[in-house]
């Protein structure tokens, strides 16, 4: 059993689950497309956080057994959360269902920066391979640096399509605490290590 | 290690302390003081004036006290409007949290 979980293929297939259920709701009824742009977008952020909690989780708790775990997934949680994010505008589109109306609604603030966000995630879902990492060097960092104005956006996003900033706050919340705590540790270690150099030097 | 531990544990509380303060964002929410619900129209007249009006209507329900309807209006735009749920009038449109209409 155990093994079935650490399993990479049956990790993706978790991962899928949200989409497989939302694909079956809409085929069965497509007039559902206005109700599954609201979970495919939170599960797109979802996903998205996880993946951003890793780096900073490992700066405060160290190499950890199940921080391992969760990094050699992280790709996979990336991916999930650019499809995602593909799979939201889909249903979005769907429910338009009017290219005119499409475009004007693009130039809203709210919009816009969904649009932006997805353009980070389909460029960094693209180069999520090896021989993309290999090829881009240091650039392939800088790329995936990107997902933090990505995140930004979407949670401007999120709280303007939604005139409230609640759900929002719910989400991100875990990956701020951390983040606050990553910037913290490493300032004290940075005295820390002057001390220290004071002390002998 | 325990000053990150310290750390989260006031991050956290600052956090919880933001996230449940009163929602002070508005950038369209509606309240409506329409008094007890027997007195309301029912939420199919509203949907059904609106329909004949030239609506498209996806849904709506009740909140803040009014009626608020998902829908696109006779002129295309897919919206999100309040209505008071007694005299049925438009109170508020917003497209995409753009306010397009406030009476
Ligand atoms: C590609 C361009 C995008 C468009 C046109 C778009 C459009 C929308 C729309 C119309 C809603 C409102 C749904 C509703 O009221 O039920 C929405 C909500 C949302 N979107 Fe997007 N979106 C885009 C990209 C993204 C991306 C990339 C993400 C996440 C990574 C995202 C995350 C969300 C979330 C979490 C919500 C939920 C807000 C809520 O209804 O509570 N969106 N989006």
């Amino acid at each position: 059993m155990l093994r079935l979980i650490n399993k990479q293929g049956f990790f993706w297939f978790l991962l899928a689950i949200p989409a497989i259920g939302m694909s079956i709701g809409f085929l069965r009824d497509p007039v559902t497309a206005f109700d599954l742009i609201h979970p495919s977008g939170e599960f797109s952020v979802r996903f998205m956080i996880i993946a951003m909690m890793i780096s900073p989780l490992r700066a405060i708790f160290g190499r950890r057994r199940w921080l391992d775990w969760l990094l050699a997934r992280r790709r996979a949680l990336g991916v999930a959360a650019c499809l995602y994010g593909v799979l939201h505008l889909a249903f979005y589109l769907y429910d338009m269902g009017d290219w005119g109306m499409i475009a004007e609604e693009s130039l809203i603030f709210s919009i816009w920066t969904g649009y932006a966000a997805l353009a980070i995630f389909i460029a960094m879902g693209a180069t999520s391979n090896n021989a993309s990492q290999r090829a881009m060097r240091t650039n392939w960092k800088r790329l995936q640096q990107l997902v933090y104005p990505a995140a930004l956006l979407i949670a401007l996003h999120w709280v303007y399509v939604d005139g409230e900033y609640m759900g929002m706050v719910v989400h991100f919340v875990p990956l701020l605490v951390l983040e606050t705590a990553r910037v913290i540790l490493m300032f004290k270690r940075r005295s820390a290590r002057r001390g220290t150099q004071a002390a002998t030097g | 290690m325990k000053f990150a531990q310290a750390m989260l544990a006031v991050a956290a509380a600052t956090a919880m302390q933001f996230s449940a303060a009163p929602d002070a964002f508005a950038t369209g929410k509606m309240k409506c003081d329409a008094g007890p619900q027997t007195g309301w129209k029912s939420r199919t007249d509203l949907e059904a004036k609106l329909k004949k009006d030239g609506w498209k209507v996806k849904k709506s329900k009740v909140d803040g006290g009014c009626y608020e309807v998902y829908g696109v209006t006779p002129e295309g735009q897919n919206v999100e409007a309040y209505f008071h749920p007694v005299t049925m009038e438009k109170l508020l449109v917003s497209q995409r949290g753009k306010v397009i209409f406030k009476k």
